[in-house]
């Protein structure tokens, strides 16, 4: 997986290296399956076409996920409850780190990031 | 917004915060503390600069935790609060803000609310200002600051109260050998 902060990072490869350790931790915490649904979820918010992944994540993590680009300040004890129940507390941290970053990344995608970086 | 953490602390005896709560995964505490302070430690881009950045996103994403930490590092490169007190909606009017800050601020408008900012103008300014090196390593900070708001209000770790606090710059373990 590259995405457009570490392929922007191309002339810092200890940056880059570090970046992709952290969100490879991220993704593993949270497993392959489920990351990539969120991360999916996440970008279908930002309009960004990627292809749909198969899983069977729970709903209330998804549509969790899907409140992070625009209305996270919006989300309630009671949305982020029903995702505790669901991953519990060690995966609910990891949900929130993959998700914020998924959020991240497509935004680097929207203002070209790797192509200004590139000069 | 909620003020109730949504998370235990990870570590017996402490509130949660995000340093505790992070604990729960701590591969994913380390690989942050690692790639945080190399970003922060790495002078491609000053301080200053990370740190206009990192303020607009505060205010931006509402992160009252991280409107009210300063690095002491933007701090010793006179960054006072004069100067963030500029970095509010009109910032593009301050006779405080460098040409080359308020770049900055345009593209971290662009990258964390709306992309359509960043227009003709706005990135040739960037260009103009910033190298491509230091425009990856801005994007790097931008990542970051965005995620780290993110999740910290998402996992109810927002202060009720908080006094302004310096703190010093993240650095890597070898940076502070």
């Amino acid at each position: 997986m590259n995405g457009p902060v570490a392929e922007a990072l191309a002339t810092s490869p200890d940056l880059r290296e570090r970046f992709e350790a952290f969100r490879n931790a991220a993704n593993e915490a949270l497993g392959e399956e489920l990351t990539a649904q969120v991360r999916h979820a996440v970008a279908q918010v930002h309009g960004i076409k990627t292809p749909a992944p198969a899983g069977t994540a729970p709903p209330a993590a998804l549509a969790y996920a899907r409140r992070i680009p625009f209305q996270h300040t919006a989300i309630t004890d009671e949305e982020a409850a029903a995702v505790v129940a669901e991953l519990g507390e060690e995966g609910f941290v990891a949900f929130s780190v993959v998700a914020a970053l998924a959020d991240a990344e497509c935004r680097a995608e929207k203002v070209g990031l790797a192509s200004l970086a590139a000069g | 917004m909620s003020t109730i953490p949504r998370v235990s602390s990870a570590v017996p005896g402490e509130l949660p915060h995000f340093g505790t709560v992070l604990a729960h995964q701590p591969a994913i505490a380390a690989s942050f503390t690692r790639l945080y302070g190399a970003f922060w430690g790495s002078d491609v881009l000053s301080a200053r600069l990370k740190e206009v950045a990192r303020m607009r996103n505060a205010r931006v994403t509402e992160c009252g935790f991280c409107r009210n930490v300063r690095f002491d590092k933007a701090l010793g490169q006179g960054l006072g609060e004069d100067v963030v007190d500029d970095i509010d909606w009109g910032y593009e009017t301050s006779d405080r803000l460098t040409d080359a800050e308020k770049a900055v601020l345009k593209f971290t408008d662009a990258f964390i609310h709306d992309p359509e900012l960043l227009d003709g103008d706005a990135e040739a300014a960037l260009k103009r200002h910033l190298s491509p090196e230091q425009i990856a390593e801005l994007g790097l900070g931008l990542t970051l600051f965005l995620a780290l708001a993110k999740a910290l209000i998402t996992m109810g770790l927002e202060p009720e109260v908080m006094d302004r606090t310096v703190l010093p710059t993240p650095a890597t373990s070898e940076q502070l050998q």
